[in-house]
This record gives C-alpha cells, structure tokens and sequence, in this order.
C-alpha cells in the first residue's frame, strides 16, 4: 500500500510538473481553489420539484398532488400521510428546523443534511425538450443546430484548476462538453458509459507486452504527435495529443485499475446502495469520486443518475427514483466527512468539495391521461458547497401553475433565475471569471458565502 | 349491301395507304428527308465562327487586399464509426462479434472484453441519454486505443507468423519473416507494409526520421525480450513487430484527417 501511495505520489508530482510547464492557469478572484474537488450530478430524464424541493400537497390551479392513486408511496422514508380526497391520500410538506426549506417526500436522506443545503427554486428553462434541457442547464446555452456551443460547467472547472491533476474530468454519462477556443486539451472531459469501463480500459494484459513496452510506444507517440505540430497548421491539436499520450502513460501500469474495479469500490464503500434500481450505477460513479479525490487523482467527476422521465403509470416510481439519487449524495457527503483532505490533512475532504446536481427541467403539474407527468419548462437546482450559502433558498415559483416566478436583484430588473446564472455563480465561487466561458448569466452574490 | 368488317376490311384510308397509297406523295417526302439530312450534314461540318478575343483596358486598383491561405479547420478526428469499421477489417472483414470472440480469444489473455466497454471512451453518441458523439480525443480515449490495437497487433502476429498461412493472405503482418535481428533496410521494408496498411502511403514519404524512430523501438523492444528470463508467447522479434505494429495503428494520423 505505501509502495502504491509513493507512486501516486510521484505520478502526481510529476503531471504538477508538467501542467506547470505547459502553462497552468492559477484562479483570479475567489483564490485559493487548487484543492478542491467537484462532483456534478445529473438527473436525466427530468425530474419532478414538487415531490423535493418545491412541494405541492394540494389541488390548486393547474396542479394535481402527487397522491396514493398517482404515486406509489412504499419505501418513502420521508412520506408522511396526510389526507387528500375520500381514501386517497398525499404526503405532508416537510420542514427542517432552522432551514428555510420545505420539502417533499423524496427527499430522502438529504433530510438529515438540511443545513447543508442550498436550493435554487424557480430556475427558468424556456425548453421542454431533453437535449435542449440537458444542454442548456449544463452549458447555460440552448444548442445550435443541435450541437452546444458553449463548454459545460465540469470542463469549465476542469479547464482553470484541473490541468495539474492525472485526470481533469471523469465523465460517466454527464452531458460534458468541451467547446471554445484556447482551451486546455487535457481538461477534454474523459468520457465512458460506466465505472467498469474505466477498470477495463486501465487494465492491461502483460501476457504479449510488458508495461515498459507499452511505455515506449506510447513515448513513440508523443514524439510523432510533437513532430507533427511542428509541420501542421494546427499545432495545438498535435501539442494537446501529445499532452494526452503523456498522461496515459502515467495512467497505466501503476495499481488504478485493481482500486477502481467495481468490486474493490463496492468494498471500500459499503454503504452505498448499489443494488438501487435507478441510481445504483450512480452509486459506483460516487464511490469513484470518493476514492480518486482522496488520492488526489481527479478535480472533477460527472455523472448522470436515471429513472426520471415518467410520461406514464411509470409516475409510481418516479418518488423512489428521487430518494434513491438523494440518499446517494447524502452518503457521499457523510462519507466525505470522515475523509481527510490529501493534501490538508487536518481539513476534511467534504469542506473541499463541492457539489452541484441538476436537472434538464422538472414534470408538469398536472397528471395526465396515462398517469404520468409530461415536461415542464420550470426546474431546481441542488448545490452543496462550503462556498455557498447554507442552509439557503433562492427563487420561486407561482401558485397555480409552478412556473419561475421573477424575483429581485438582477441588473435588468426582477426576473426568474436562470441556468446561465447558477452556473456563472457556481464557478466564479473558485475565482473563475464567468465571462470566459459564459455569455449569458449574472453572478449571484446572495447565494455565495462572504 | 355488304358490310365492311373492321377486323379484315379495315378503315378505308388506312387499307389504301397501306397497300400502296399515292406514289407521287411518298417520293415528296422522301425527297423532304434527303433535302434535311443534306443541310443537316453541312451545317454540322461547318466551322464554328472564332471571335477572336481582344484586350480591354486594365481595371484600376482601388486597393489591395492580402489572400488569406491558411487553414480554417483543424484536423478532424475520425468518426468512431469509421474506426471500428476499419478495425473489423483489419481483423479479416469479420462481423463485431466474431472479432470480439477473436480478439478475446480463449487463453485468457485478457487482451480484449466487449465492444461495449469501449463505445463511450471512443467517442459514440449514446441516444438512450442524449448524449453526442465526442469529437475530441482525450487520455481515456487513447486508452481505448491502445487496448484495441494491442488486441489486434498480438492476435494477427499469431494469425499471420504462428500460423502456416501465406504472405498473400495474412491480415497485417504481410511480409517475409527474415531473420531474427534484421537490419535497418530489411526492417524498413517491413515497416513499409505496416505503414501503408493503416497510414495509407509509402513509409518512405513519410516525415524524415519516422523510420529510424520505428526501428529503434523495434530493437529496444527486441534487446529487452531477448533478456528476458521467463519464457515468452511470442519471440524478441516478434514482439518488436507487435509493438511496431502498434505504434502505427495508434498513429495520431490514423485518428486524425
């Protein structure tokens, strides 16, 4: 075990060098942000708010309650009955003691983690349409011509504080997009469908060739990518492939794959519920995120946790599927605290990370005639950052129909929030300068700690 | 009076033209049509007419403008598609299946898994989530790279030099074995074959210096195999030509176009 920690170590210290050289960025603003580590999570499919974070246990305007007739109940450990019509029933909006929250049924663990919370209610997606949705609460852009034209918030983060780290951003599902001119090419989020992939792509086979053989012909490589930006008209391209061959190299051959294995996670982190349903493979993709940020390996994971889109009587489940995400992150933050920082060892890992989960919208107020909820244009947001304010709500939404509702503080005057302003809040909280990645989006500074 | 039947009799004018008609009427239009093929004929020899083209007087110049020749899109990397197409014929033209049985082989090699596992690190979209093909390599990527053509490099050396199989008909390594240590030119031929096998052209126009660059990882990876203790798969060389032949199916020109 000291043997592999040594050469982590030097592996570490050897990309830190590297990065260096090749001239990494340090954060202007908020400094200090080269020891923390992100986890983005994404909801696909759409979820619906009104079972979490913007609960709604009455028949009002345009709004039908999740009921016993709509909803299968069993295995919410938040719900609480309350009466509804004859022998139907709906649950009982939750309150957390100190918190300005109100929650739904779904919320699951997350319950207990309440003043740990920052919420963003009302968020405004203008869309109801899934890539649009997905790209736009991940970019703060809608696409054009279907493709995003703008990087997502993960290679943003990844781009200004992960270029020293052995791997920037691991991508397990989350839409992550590297777009825009004069960025790290190292920071180009590494994309698998699973963690088992990753184990199966670190692994290698010493029966034919030794790890020393494929060094040397990965350094081959290099140098071709190297000789080739010197004649091409794009050198950068052939520069950031050989950076790339670079970093595999120190990727393979050391003792990764045997740490990463889906078994070995599932060891190290029992508590997690892997045999879950919907999130159980988002539940290994945490446990990666606990073990490459407690080596020091990872400045950013992303992923996706599924089960949302319930256009019909799959509605029943849609609640078990919210609880199963929640009690995820919550294990993960609990785990996190009891994990010391690798590089602050008397800090803990969880007051350096930072964690955002979203959606691409959320399901319309009302049921419809197959029993489900359809898409709906309105959307939350969950942060859980030491950087943001907490426990903290900000945004609304109406009454009746459960739209964003416009509230106060922004240059042009009230207005809803938007994904374009989460996300601009979310990385200038690290000292990076929205503008460089955002066209759209004002800074929060209500949400952010002073 | 006795009817006209039209099966036999016909109508009147018809039957008559038919058998024989007016003759006067039938030299005229024959004599239309020889008049027509005449003028035909000399129009077509005739010579087009030639304007003879004439200078004007130059355009002034208001002012200059520089043209701007340089490239306005990088390299593009191949879709993924391309790539495992042309993997798949590498390996003999083999459906996805029957390559990954090969690549996998049954000795426990664990040179290869399911195509599955590699989809997403190459780069595929996956629509089941929304998500777009990748269009830019990255260090996982090239990991997959490099799993998939250690798979191919040691399956065809087995394919092609383990088995008694005709240089005709071997799927990579399609040249004559040589000796154990060959030199500069024998391997350069050799490479040659590799190279334009997945880079498409001569390996002699290639940039300078890739040749001699191949053939000392060609003989380091053979000096290191041949001291090796422990008795191996494959032989010195042909573990060097494995590692040749991945250091040209991984080549950032295979990717990139």
């Amino acid at each position: 075990m000291k043997t592999f920690r040594r050469d982590l170590l030097k592996a570490a210290g050897a990309v830190l060098l590297a990065g260096m050289g090749a001239g990494g960025r340090s954060p202007s603003g908020r400094g200090g942000s080269e020891d923390e580590y992100f986890v983005f999570i994404q909801a696909a499919g759409g979820w619906d708010v009104t079972l979490w974070s913007d609960p709604r246990n009455e028949k009002k305007g345009i709004i039908d309650p999740a009921t016993t007739d709509n909803l299968d109940p069993t295995g919410l450990t938040k719900w609480k009955e309350a009466p509804f019509s004859g022998s139907t029933r709906t649950f009982e909006v939750l309150t957390s003691r100190g918190a300005p929250f109100r929650f739904g049924p779904a919320i699951g663990g997350l319950f207990d983690l309440a003043d740990r919370l920052t919420i963003v209610n009302g968020l405004e997606m203008n869309t109801v349409s899934h890539p649009d949705g997905t790209l736009f609460s991940a970019t703060g852009r809608h696409p054009v011509g279907g493709r995003a034209v703008a990087s997502s918030v993960d290679t943003m983060v990844a781009n200004e504080l992960g270029g020293a780290q052995m791997i920037p951003l691991l991508s397990v599902g989350f839409p992550s997009y590297f777009v825009g001119d004069g960025l790290d090419r190292r920071a180009v989020p590494l994309r698998v469908g699973s963690i088992d992939a990753v184990t199966r792509l670190l692994a290698r086979s010493e029966v034919y060739e030794t790890t020393e053989d494929r060094r040397a012909i990965t350094a081959v490589l290099s140098e071709e990518a190297r000789d080739l930006a010197g004649r091409s008209a794009s050198p950068e391209l052939f520069t950031g492939l050989a950076l790339q061959y670079d970093a595999l190299q120190k990727m393979i051959g050391g003792s990764l794959e045997a740490v990463f294995s889906v078994p070995s996670l599932q060891k190290a982190h029992p508590r997690f519920a892997y045999g879950g349903k919907f999130a159980g493979a988002s539940a290994v993709s945490a446990a990666f995120a606990i073990e490459a940020m407690r080596r020091n390996l990872v400045r950013c994971v992303s992923f996706s946790s599924t089960g949302f889109d319930t256009h019909t009587n799959n509605y029943r489940s849609h609640g078990a599927a919210l609880q199963e995400l929640f009690d995820m992150v919550a294990t993960l933050v609990t785990t996190l605290d009891g994990i010391p920082h690798p590089t602050k060892p008397s800090d803990k890992l969880s007051e350096h990370t930072h964690i955002l989960v979203v959606s691409e919208f959320c399901r319309t107020p009302q049921i419809n005639q197959a029993g489900g909820r359809d898409h709906y244009p309105n959307n939350s947001a969950l942060v859980i950052s030491p950087r943001f304010k907490h426990p903290f709500v900000l945004g609304k939404t109406d009454e009746e129909q459960v739209l964003p509702a416009a509230i106060p503080g922004f240059l042009g005057g009230p207005r809803p929030v938007g994904p374009a302003d989460l996300l601009a809040t979310f990385v200038s909280a690290f000292g990076i300068e929205p503008r460089r990645y955002l066209r759209d989006g004002e800074v929060v500074e209500a949400l952010l700690r002073t | 009076m006795k009817p006209v039947s039209p099966g036999r009799g016909g109508v009147k004018g018809w039957s008559r033209g038919r058998t024989g008609g007016r003759p006067g009427l039938r030299r005229l239009a024959l004599l239309g049509v020889g008049i027509a093929a005449v003028m035909g004929t000399l129009v077509c020899t005739r010579r087009p007419e030639v304007v003879e083209p004439t200078g004007g007087p130059a355009l002034p110049v208001v002012s200059r403008i520089p043209e701007d020749t340089t490239h306005k899109e990088e390299p593009r990397l191949l879709p993924a598609e391309v790539y495992v197409r042309s993997y798949m014929q590498w390996f003999g033209g083999l459906a996805p299946i029957e390559v990954q049985a090969k690549a996998r082989g049954a000795d426990g090699a664990l040179l290869f898994d399911a195509w599955g596992d590699y989809l997403a690190a190459l780069g595929l979209p996956d629509y089941a989530t929304d998500l777009p093909r990748g269009g830019q390599t990255n260090a996982m990527m090239l990991g997959a790279f490099e799993r998939l053509g250690s798979a191919l490099c040691a399956r065809a050396m087995e394919h092609d030099w383990r088995g008694s199989v005709k240089v005709a008909d071997r799927l990579i390594f399609a040249f004559e074995r040589g000796g154990e240590a060959p030199p500069l030119p024998e391997f350069a031929a050799g490479l040659d074959v590799l190279h334009r096998t997945f880079l498409g052209y001569p390996a002699r126009l290639a940039p300078e210096g890739r040749i001699e660059r191949y053939f000392k990882l060609f003989e380091e990876t053979r000096g290191r195999h041949a001291a090796a203790a422990k008795k191996e798969r494959l032989t010195p060389v042909e573990t060097a030509w494995v590692a040749v032949c991945e250091g040209l199916v991984r080549h950032p020109e295979l990717h990139f176009y």
